[in-house]
């Protein structure tokens, strides 16, 4: 069984004779999954192997990047680039077309960042990335410079144009993924150790108000919130205890994808958007669903 | 002599430990407990003022702190299971964490020797780490024993050599003034195990010979007696020992060993000692650390400390 249903509800989401695949393993610890839709093809990281990996489907799996600075979540930007969520780097980097790399945030008000953990890019470029700082403090995880600078677990809004930080949030305890909502009025945002999600209103200047709880994940499996995302009708696809739980716009949770290993992060994919990748330790699964899930390119074919 | 416990800093209810003088002042670390925060610090006491202050925070567990010859600072941070060693920018910099492939535990207490070398006993200590892969994820990846270790060259590349084969429970280690010999505090707590101080004779090539045992805890009818939990020496070579506690035995104590072993001195401390180190201008104040977060100077030992770092004034 690849799944458990909560509601009648969960039908809509999943088949349940849907089964889960393999499609990749030896790996640590992975995370950042996400699909390129221009190419066809999923990247992820593997944090603690200190690599990117590249699956393209019928082909296999390669190394695209090593070492990575022990990078953590990606999305795609406009241009069909890689923003990387740097963790270890302590860094918000981009991919160039060209090889090279660029750091778009490094510091907060004069004080180096903690480790990013996820990253996402609304339709108008604008960056979202959460700074927890269990990068400093995880095994195996560990930068050239271990030393906590900010006082606080941080969710912030990062500006391209002029490379300007703004301080979304500051009272988590370790914020961990973050996903807009399909018309990208709500933004949620989880915390791993409160293992619940919180939403908030985006408003018109790009920053957030109104934060209230969204849903709480509790239950005796292991795992907590940690990657999370939407599929088009707005239904919220969180990291949680057995695997990833799916709970409605309203919070009521509809049910859970069980996942045979922790699962830090999963992402849409395949061109109809219908597949979701689970990052989850040693491998890479995926199963289909029956609602697309939204792209991470901000506006989807806008490289096409 | 009847040593005079003066409280210089706390209780905060955090433990402890980690005393270290840096030449003016006595640094110590704080863990809180029983939680797993890294909301941990190294505080600094400087005498001259009586003040406490920060001098790092967000330690993450960081429990015994040494100086190396050349006046830096090195950690222990067991929430995290490596070595770090604390620049002068502010950061801090992770040392060689794998032996042979595989991480080593969670250090406890540390040594550096005239060439460098890290010595740091490698036990279980305390909470898990928080975050990332769990213990049990961790555990195909990590050592399976708890042994003295040693950095060779203060780096993230240096090798890693495990330097004891019979230990269960090290929470110190010491060197001697001729680096002919090293203390350990083996200390389990299991009614079963050792709690003893050992002597391990340095080898020519580096390596460790047997050890002799140089003192043994005992239990009595309410339980064991606490081992060792941190150690100094005086210039004399005798070693200077926390260890007890008010459950059983003779109770919280610092012992003065000689260096053949013979209890010299035995002194009931107001609370449960994690660690002492001796400072002050002449290197002859001790100061002692407690499971509760006390700070206290003794200044009237008539010992003076041995260290490669700072030398006495």
């Amino acid at each position: 069984m690849s799944s458990e249903s909560f509601s009648p509800g969960f039908s809509r989401i999943v088949k349940p004779d849907a089964t889960l695949e393999k499609i990749s393993g030896g790996h640590i610890f992975t995370e950042g999954p996400v699909w390129n839709n221009k190419e066809n093809f999923l990247v992820w990281t593997d944090i603690i192997d200190n690599k990117i990996w590249k699956w393209i489907p019928g082909q296999g799996t390669g190394i695209i990047m090593h070492p990575s600075g022990k990078a953590d979540g990606m999305c795609y930007d406009h241009d069909g680039r890689l923003l990387v969520a740097g963790w270890s780097s302590r860094t918000v980097w981009r991919w160039e077309h060209d090889g090279s790399t660029t750091v778009l945030a490094s510091h907060v008000d004069g004080k180096k960042l903690n480790t990013p953990n996820d990253i996402i890019m609304k339709s108008d470029g604008i960056v979202y990335f959460t700074d927890p700082s269990n990068g400093i403090r995880n095994v195996g995880m560990e930068s050239e410079d271990v030393q906590k600078y900010v006082d606080y677990e941080a969710v912030y809004r990062l500006d391209l144009s002029d490379g300007s930080l703004t301080l979304l949030a500051d009272d988590y305890i370790n914020c961990n993924g973050l996903c807009f909502s399909p018309d990208e009025s709500l933004l949620y945002i989880n915390d791993t150790a409160r293992r619940d999600i919180r939403v908030y209103d985006v408003l018109d200047d790009g920053t957030i108000g109104n934060g209230r709880l969204f849903a709480e994940l509790f239950h005796d499996d292991h795992g907590a919130p940690d990657g999370m995302k939407v599929d088009v009708e707005g239904n919220v696809y969180c990291t949680g205890p057995g695997g990833v739980w799916v709970t409605d716009p309203q919070g009521n949770h509809l049910g859970r994808l069980l996942v045979p290993e922790d699962c830090a992060n999963f992402g849409f994919g395949d061109p109809d958007y219908r597949t979701i990748y689970f990052t989850a330790r040693s491998s890479i699964y995926r199963i289909r669903v029956e609602i697309p899930g939204l792209p991470t390119y901000p506006i989807p074919g806008i490289s096409d | 002599m009847t040593w005079e416990f003066e409280l210089v800093a706390g209780p905060d209810g955090n433990r402890a430990d980690g005393p270290a003088w840096d030449g003016e002042a006595l640094l110590f670390t704080t863990v809180s407990v029983p939680s797993n925060t890294i909301h941990n610090k190294i505080l600094r006491y400087d005498p001259g003022t009586g003040e406490v202050s920060d001098y790092r925070r967000w330690t993450n567990r960081v429990v015994g702190l040494t100086f190396a010859a050349d006046g830096t600072l090195y950690g222990c941070q067991s929430g995290a299971r490596r070595i770090l060693r604390y620049n002068g920018d502010g950061s801090a910099s992770v040392m060689a964490y794998k032996v042979d492939g595989k991480y080593h535990n969670q250090p406890k207490d540390l040594a550096i020797d005239s060439k460098g070398r890290i010595w740091f006993a490698d036990p279980v200590w305390g909470p898990p780490v928080v975050g990332g892969l769990r213990d049990y994820e961790l555990a195909p990846y990590s050592i399976d024993y708890r042994a003295v270790l040693r950095i060779e060259s203060p780096n993230r590349d240096a090798p890693l050599t495990r330097m004891t084969f019979d230990t269960t429970t090290p929470l110190d280690v010491a060197l001697s003034r001729e680096e002919d010999v090293l203390y350990v505090a083996e200390s389990s707590e299991e009614p079963e195990g050792r709690r003893e101080l050992r002597a391990y004779p340095i080898n020519a090539d580096g390596s460790l010979g047997d050890y002799k045992v140089l003192h043994s805890f005992g239990a009595d009818y309410r339980g064991i007696h606490r081992g060792i939990s941190g150690m100094c020496l005086d210039t004399e070579g005798n070693i200077i020992a926390c260890a007890g506690w008010a459950q059983s035995g003779p109770g919280s104590m610092i012992y003065v060993f000689s260096p053949a072993g013979q209890v010299l001195e035995t002194h009931p401390v107001p609370a449960e000692p994690t660690n002492c180190a001796f400072g002050g201008p002449g290197l002859s104040d001790l100061y002692v650390t407690s499971s509760e977060g006390h700070l206290y100077r003794v200044g009237n030992t008539g010992r003076q400390g041995w260290m490669l770092y700072p030398k006495a004034a």
